[in-house]
This record gives C-alpha cells, sequence and structure tokens, in this order.
C-alpha cells in the first residue's frame, strides 16, 4: 500500500538480489568476495560466519550504508549503487536496519527516539518531542505498547538495560513501517533471558507485519529455531545457502571451522514460506 | 631447538652500571624547552633594556604613584557602578553573540558535519584568526570603523569569543557516538533531520558549559574594552588618568576589582550549590569547577526520569513538565530573560547587533590589501618587542609565582593560615585585569615595554600561581609519605616528591601562560606598554587601515605559531 509500484509486483520475485558483490575497504581487506544471494519476500534468513567474515558488510549494502567495490545489489526494485541520494533515501523508508548497539540516543526520551524512525516520512528536521505531531506520538507510543515498554515512555533511554534498549529501537524500526527488517546481530550485546525475549517480539512483529528478514546471529541454536533459510559467510564468501529444514546443526557448525565444508549449492528457498506456520506454534 | 630451550630465563647482566639516568624522549623535551626558554629569556632581558635597576626603579615610582593615588575617591561611584553594570551586560551579549555565531561555524568545521572540504577550511580558519587576534584589538578597530560606545565592545568579545567557543563546540560534534546518527540515518532521514535528532542532543550539555565558560572570561575582558571607547568601566578609568585624577582612578580601580571579584564569588557560590560541595569533573570541556560544569552536570544528571516511570497523558502524549525537561526550560528562560534585560539596559535592539554584523564585513575589506612595505621595521621591532615582553614577564612571573603555587596549595602549605592567605593574595592579584595594571603602571614609570612588562608579571603571577597550585593538589600522596618516612623535612620532601611529579604540568603550563602572555603583550602597547599594539593603534588613529591589516597578519601569525608550539609540547608532556 505505501508504495505502489511493489504492490503490484508478483510475491514470487526477490525483494532482494545480490549479484557479484566485492567490497575492498581502503587500506582494509577485501570483505566480500563475489557473493550472490536472492530473497524472495515473506522470507526469514539467517546470515552467520565467525566474527570479520563479512556479514554486516553484506548487510550494511543493503540499505546504501556501504557502496560496493563491484557487482550490483537491488532491494525492492531499487538499485542501490546508482540510486541517487534521494532514491536512497526512499528506499530506506521502507527498509528497516535494527543494530547490535542499538543506535539510541542515550539523552533522549524512548518515545523521542521511537518518533525519529518517522523522520523518513517528514521534512524538517526535528528537535524535541513536541515537534512532531500528536498523530506521530500516539503511533509511537502504540509501537512501544507492541515492544510493552510504554510506560517508559519518557524515561531516558540511556536509563534502560540492554533488551530494553533493543526493544526500543524495534519500535523506532516499527514506525517506518518497513517491508523489509535487516537486523545484525540484535541480541549480541545481550544475556540469554534478554536475548529470548528480544528475539519473541521481533518474531512475534515479523509475522504479524509479514515482514521479509535478513537477520545475522552468532548463536546457531537460535538461527535454527527461527530461520526458514541460513546462509553462511567465511572470510567473505558465501559457504553455506540451505533451507533450515535440509539442515543438522554439525553443516552449520562446519561454518565456524577453519576448513572447508563441503557446502552444497543454494537450495530452492520456496519451500521455506510453509515451514514457517510450524515454526510458529512451536 | 635446543637453544632455545637451554637458554636462560634470566637477561643477560648489564654491560655497564648506569649512575645516569636514561635520558628519555620526554624528559629531554621538558629540558630542551626550559632551556630554549632560558635562552629566549635571556635575549629579551637585553632587547628590552631591563635591568635590575629599572625594575627596582620601576617599583619605587610604582610606590609613589599609589600614594598619589590614595586615599581613593569615589566621587562619581554611581556612575562607576552604571558602568558596571555596563560592562556586565557587554559581556552577556557578546557571548550570546559569540554563541550564535559559533554554532554554524561549528558545524561547518567538524569534520562529520561539515558539508564540503573547502566549507570546512574556511570554517577552521575563521576560528582560529578570531582567536588569535585579542578583543582589545578587535575593539580598537570597531570603535575606529563604526563608533564609540557599547555596540563595538559587543562585536569585539562576540568576535574574539568565537575562536574559543566554535573551536569548543566543533570539537564535541566531532566527538559525538556515531552510532545513533547510522540509525537515523537508516531510516531514511535527511542529513540534517540526522544531525537535529542524533547529533545535537549529544553536543548540549558541551554547549552549555562552553558558553557559560566564556561568560566568565567575558565578563573580566570587558572590564578593560572602555580603555578604547568601547564601552564599560574602563573608559571611566582612562579619564581620570588623563585628567591625572589619581586618587578617583583609584576609586575606579576599586570598584573594577570589586565587580570582578563579586563575580569570582557568585561563580564559586553557584559552583557549590549546584555541587553540594563536590569537586568531581564535571561534563564538557570546562574545567572542573566552573559554573560551566557544575550546570551541565546538574541538567545531565536533572529529573526523576532516570529511575522511576514517568506518568504521562496517553492521550496527547506530552512529556511530564518534570525533571530535566523543567531543569532545562528553566535555565533556558532564565538565560532568555537576563540577555532581554542586558539588551534593554545598553538601549539596543538584536536586529541592531546582527544588522552591524555587516559592517564588519566592509571593515574586514578595508584592510585590504595589506601594506606590509610602508612601516616594515615597525612591524618588525614591535613584533620582536611583543615577545620579549611575553618573555620577560613569564620568567619573572614564574619566579613569583613557584613559591607563591606552593604556599597556595593544600596539601604542601604550612598550616592553614598560609593557605587561605596565599589563596586570597592569589585572588587578589588576579583581581585587576593586566590592561588596568599597565595603564597604572605607565602612569607611573613612563611609556615603554619596561611598564608593560610589570603589568604582566603582576597578571602572571596570580595566573601561574593558581595552576601551580592546582597541579600540586593532585599529586600523589603516596611517595610524599615514603619521603616524610626517611626522616626529611617538609622542604626536602616537597622538592624531592612534589616538584617532581607536578614538573610535567609546570612546564606544560608554562608555555600555556606564555600563550596567554603574547596575547596580551601585543595589545599592551595600545595604552602605551610597548609593543606591536602601539603601532597598531597608530594606524588606526591615522586611518592606514592596510597597515593595519598587516599587523593584524603578523600577530595571527606569531601568536598561531606559538599556539601550536605549546598544545603540541603539552601534548607530549602531560
Ligand atoms: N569501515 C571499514 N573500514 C575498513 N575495514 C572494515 C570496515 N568495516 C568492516 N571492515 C572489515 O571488513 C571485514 C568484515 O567485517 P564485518 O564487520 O562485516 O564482519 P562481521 O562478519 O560482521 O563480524 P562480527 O561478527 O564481528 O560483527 C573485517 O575484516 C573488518 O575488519
Ligand atoms: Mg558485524
Amino acid at each position: 500500500m505505501r508504495n505502489p509500484a511493489h504492490a503490484v509486483r508478483p510475491a514470487a520475485d526477490p525483494i532482494v538480489r545480490i549479484d557479484g558483490l566485492s567490497k575492498q575497504f581502503p587500506n582494509g581487506p577485501l570483505a566480500l568476495d563475489q557473493v550472490s544471494l536472492a530473497v524472495p519476500r515473506g522470507q526469514l534468513l539467517c546470515l552467520i560466519g565467525l566474527s570479520g567474515s563479512g556479514k554486516s558488510t553484506l548487510l550494511r549494502h543493503l540499505n546504501g550504508l556501504h557502496r560496493p567495490t563491484s557487482g550490483d545489489v537491488e532491494v525492492m526494485g531499487v538499485d542501490v549503487v546508482r540510486a541517487k541520494r534521494s532514491q536512497l533515501r526512499e528506499l530506506r523508508r521502507e527498509v528497516g536496519f535494527v543494530f547490535q548497539q542499538f543506535g539510541l540516543v542515550g539523552r533522549l526520551s524512548c518515545l523521542e527516539n521511537v518518533l525519529s524512525g518517522a523522520l523518513g516520512r517528514l521534512r524538517a528536521p526535528r528537535f524535541g518531542v513536541l515537534s512532531y505531531s500528536t498523530a506521530l506520538r500516539r503511533q509511537a507510543l502504540e509501537h512501544l505498547d507492541r515492544v510493552g515498554l510504554a510506560d517508559r515512555a519518557f524515561q531516558r533511554s540511556d536509563t534502560l538495560s540492554g533488551g530494553q534498549m533493543q526493544r526500543v529501537a524495534i519500535a523506532r524500526t516499527l514506525m517506518q513501517e518497513p517491508t523489509l527488517l535487516l537486523a545484525d546481530e540484535p541480541v549480541a550485546s545481550l544475556d540469554p533471558e534478554s536475548s529470548a525475549q528480544v528475539m519473541d517480539v521481533l518474531f512475534r512483529i515479523v509475522v504479524e507485519e509479514q515482514l521479509t528478514v535478513i537477520c545475522t546471529l552468532h548463536q546457531v541454536e537460535l538461527a535454527l529455531g527461527w530461520a526458514n533459510r541460513i546462509v553462511g559467510l567465511r572470510d567473505g564468501h558465501l559457504v553455506l545457502d540451505q533451507p533450515v529444514a535440509e539442515l543438522d546443526e554439525r553443516e552449520v557448525m562446519d561454518v565456524y571451522r577453519r576448513v572447508e565444508p563441503g557446502a552444497g549449492p543454494a537450495a530452492s528457498p520456496d519451500r521455506a514460506g510453509e515451514r514457517r506456520a510450524t515454526r510458529i506454534r512451536s | 631447538m635446543t637453544a632455545l630451550v637451554d637458554r636462560p630465563t634470566a637477561p643477560a647482566s648489564e654491560p655497564a652500571q648506569r649512575l645516569r639516568p636514561p635520558v628519555t624522549r620526554r624528559t629531554l623535551l621538558l629540558r630542551l624547552v626550559l632551556v630554549g626558554f632560558l635562552v629566549a629569556t635571556v635575549w629579551a632581558w637585553f632587547f628590552i633594556d631591563m635591568s635590575l635597576t629599572a625594575m627596582f626603579g620601576g617599583l619605587g615610582d610604582m610606590a609613589r604613584l599609589l600614594g598619589r593615588m590614595t586615599p581613593p575617591r569615589f566621587d562619581d561611584l554611581d556612575q562607576a557602578i552604571d558602568l558596571a553594570f555596563e560592562t556586565l551586560w557587554m559581556a552577556v551579549i557578546g557571548t550570546a553573540l559569540a554563541v550564535l555565531l559559533s554554532v554554524p561555524l561549528a558545524f561547518g568545521a567538524a569534520r562529520n558535519t561539515t558539508p564540503h572540504a573547502v566549507v570546512m577550511a574556511v570554517c577552521r580558519g575563521v576560528i582560529v584568526a578570531t582567536r588569535a587576534i585579542p578583543d582589545l584589538i578587535f575593539a580598537a578597530i570597531f570603535v575606529r570603523a563604526l563608533s564609540i560606545g557599547v555596540l563595538p565592545g559587543i562585536l569585539a568579545l562576540g568576535v574574539h569569543s568565537i575562536g574559543m567557543i566554535g573551536k569548543l563546540f566543533a570539537d564535541a560534534i566531532e566527538q559525538v557516538d556515531e552510532k545513533p546518527r547510522e540509525a537515523v540515518q537508516s531510516v531514511g532521514a535527511g542529513k540534517w533531520q540526522a544531525i537535529a535528532t542524533s547529533v545535537v542532543p549529544q553536543i548540549i550539555p558541551g554547549v552549555i558549559a562552553t558558553t557559560l565558560y566564556r561568560l566568565d572570561i567575558n565578563l573580566r575582558s570587558s572590564t578593560v574594552l572602555g580603555i578604547v571607547g568601547a564601552g564599560g568601566i574602563g573608559f571611566l578609568l582612562q579619564q581620570n588618568l588623563r585628567s591625572l585624577q589619581y586618587d578617583r582612578a583609584l576609586g575606579v580601580v576599586i570598584v573594577i576589582f570589586v565587580f570582578i571579584t563579586v563575580m569570582e564569588f557568585l561563580s564559586a557560590a553557584v559552583r557549590t550549590t549546584l555541587l553540594g560541595g563536590d569537586r568531581a569533573s564535571a561534563g564538557g570541556r570546562a574545567p572542573k569547577g566552573s559554573i560551566g560544569a557544575a550546570l551541565a552536570r546538574r541538567i545531565g544528571a536533572a529529573g526523576p526520569s532516570r529511575q522511576g516511570v514517568e506518568e504521562f497523558d496517553p492521550d496527547t502524549v506530552r512529556p511530564p513538565f518534570r525533571g530535566e525537561r523543567r531543569t532545562k526550560t528553566i535555565y533556558a528562560v532564565g538565560f532568555a530573560v537576563l540577555l532581554g534585560i542586558a539588551l534593554r539596559s545598553v538601549q539596543l535592539n538584536p536586529f541592531e547587533v546582527l544588522g552591524s554584523l555587516s559592517d564588519m564585513g566592509r571593515v574586514a575589506l578595508r584592510l585590504l590589501p595589506p601594506d606590509f612595505t610602508t612601516a616594515r621595521d615597525g612591524i618588525w621591532t614591535g613584533m620582536l618587542e611583543s615577545i620579549a615582553v611575553a618573555l620577560v614577564a613569564t620568567f619573572l612571573g614564574a619566579i613569583v609565582s613557584m613559591p607563591l603555587g606552593l604556599l597556595a596549595a593544600r596539601n604542601v602549605a604550612v598550616n592553614r593560615a598560609v593557605y587561605l592567605a596565599a589563596r586570597l593574595f592569589v585572588v587578589f592579584l588576579r583581581g585587576v585585569p593586566e590592561l588596568i595594571v599597565a595603564v597604572l603602571f605607565v602612569s607611573a614609570i613612563g611609556l615603554g615595554p619596561v611598564a608593560g612588562t610589570f603589568a604582566l608579571v603582576v597578571g602572571t603571577a596570580g595566573f601561574f600561581a593558581k595552576l601551580i597550585a592546582d597541579a600540586v593538589e593532585e599529586v600523589d600522596p603516596a611517595p610524599r609519605d615514603a619521603v616524610f618516612a626517611t626522616g626529611a623535612t617538609r622542604s626536602q620532601e616537597t622538592l624531592v616528591s612534589v616538584v617532581p611529579q607536578a614538573m610535567p604540568a609546570l612546564v606544560g603550563n608554562l608555555l600555556y601562560v606564555l600563550d596567554i602572555n603574547l596575547r596580551v603583550s601585543t595589545v599592551l602597547g595600545i595604552v602605551g606598554g610597548g609593543g606591536i599594539g602601539f603601532l597598531l593603534f597608530n594606524s588606526l588613529r591615522v586611518l592606514r587601515w592596510e597597515t593595519t591589516g598587516a599587523i593584524l597578519i603578523a600577530i595571527f601569525a606569531v601568536v598561531y605559531a606559538i599556539e601550536l608550539l605549546a598544545g603540541w609540547v603539552r601534548k607530549q608532556l602531560l
């Protein structure tokens, strides 16, 4: 509804298409080497790999925070590599991004942080909660309610626990009303209990909103229980790409080993959609 | 392999026993700085014809002048108090103007917010230039170009303060956490939206701290602007001295002294109320203990919103008017009211102040192209004389302030009475701005660099003693106990454990003091205290704007070079 161009697109059409993507940081490593990937609408994809394998780098290419050295990135029909700044803004509005370090402005209240998620829809710079309309403030409060933090609306966000901060960050993403959600290790800096809580909230919302998700995770069990497709990276190479049902934990753990695993070719992700329903119940 | 295993675990014995300490980069630099300073001082001493007879003769002249000044007369006390308030309002408006001008400059100068490299270079250039040229010089130029009155004084304070405020603002912007900004940008926010939402809230405490710190400084420096006709109480002093009414002049000096001291105590009082006597360092870049730091801390810590759940009306979703929001509002309204009163009292409307900024542009154009040739020799010797005055004054000031600083340090002073007396003396020395002391010395011993040097020594002694006392108070007490435990006397202990520990800070501060003294010595000439200021003032009097331009460039080059040098050495030492 938000973007008519997307509404007419058939569901099978991939929402993200990465083709031969390479990234060489100036004076840095070759962080991504010829990565290709297509993600269909509605998929829950988990990206795993050792630290430094290029997961964050890959995600950051999807909303234009990084520019590739070579290769193509297309997200929701937008050519991210060649997009103009205004087109990129337009795209980012549709793409939610959850950061490992939350990215909250600590001195601002939770509500104001959530409200900043609406900036893509607004024109002028904003300063202070009252510079947003009442309707937006109500909307932000609802989103805070969905992550269970409505009563904290005017608490300073740097006084929250890590799990609460991440939930505020999720509420901010909801404020964007995204179609695609990118999450970069959303629970890596949290204890197991908060992790479970945050992942539950995220999962519920993703299902309710029928979002497409690409999420990097270090916890393999979480990834297996959560995703319907797993993609593994090592040293910037794509070394694993399979639907969860065809995987066992050993194969996944291989990604974290030094030896090259005999990773199969990219599997068809189409069956993944069906499997999601079962996972919700479990 | 076996060789590796068999290798002895103990390190090979030292080839020869060391009886001298190893020379590290740091100690070498320390010595180099001290030797360089001493050599330069010897040259300077002869350059300005300083001598011990001149020194004692000067002190005698000063005593005679003081004799003629006492008892002070307060005939024009009403006028003096009015002018003291005018001084206060000038400082408030000038600081506000500086903040207003600094904000866009700082965003342009900060690496992470500047729109373009060229913009960045221009903004940084403006900030550096305004910092290097003293406010009194700006005041003299504006008086000549616009008119006599408070407006040029306010503009001078405003423009010169950009140098410090703009730099500290830009530093604050460069130090923000970039993660929130990235997050806000990834929702599709534009550049300025992201800055307003994620950068601005982070720099606000620093902005407030810097502003109030600068207000402290401007309160002092605005008292002298009247000397060149730029409004405030300095004008009255100059008038009385010109008409040789020395007793009245002393009355004005006392009013200035009281004004500055009251302001200093007021700021100390506000500080203790806000911090509850806690000396812990506060946010921002302001030195610990300044009002600014205290306020910033107060605002940062304000409000129950840190712990409890805040109540609010879920319908309107308005933040409750409590805690941080109330504190901020009160301070904002308070400052606005103060500014309003200030503008009313000096009968300026804000648009007039802003409108005159365009006049400044015209003034700047008149300085171009700079004419170095007409007064080449004058500029050269004037500059050398300014440097020499700064060097000798720093040297003599350091000699006076070493013992004074040690006595004024709580942990070294012989007893509490001595400590309090020394601290009070320091406050007394700092209570009268150098330039006003210079006016007095010039009246006493006549025109020339010796009078200027004397004045600068007085100022240096107070300022340096305070820096020394603060540095000494931070010395680690553990080695001191160890030295006492060997049966050392007080003075032995001080020399063996306190001075070495405080040494890097002392040398670093020595250069800092030299840096400040050089700035002051470039303006001493305006009141006849020697140095380049005389030529500058002359070129303004005869409206040789291009020569003025050349002198400004010369001052800028020297002051900036010393600032860079001092900054570099300090970074190596501290
Ligand atoms: N801005 C940058 N400049 C230079 N090198 C970078 C930059 N960002 C990432 N890299 C490098 O690129 C490689 C991949 O980094 P990336 O952050 O994508 O790894 P990751 O898989 O997300 O690791 P982690 O699990 O620790 O988050 C690393 O070697 C990293 O050092
Ligand atoms: Mg990462």
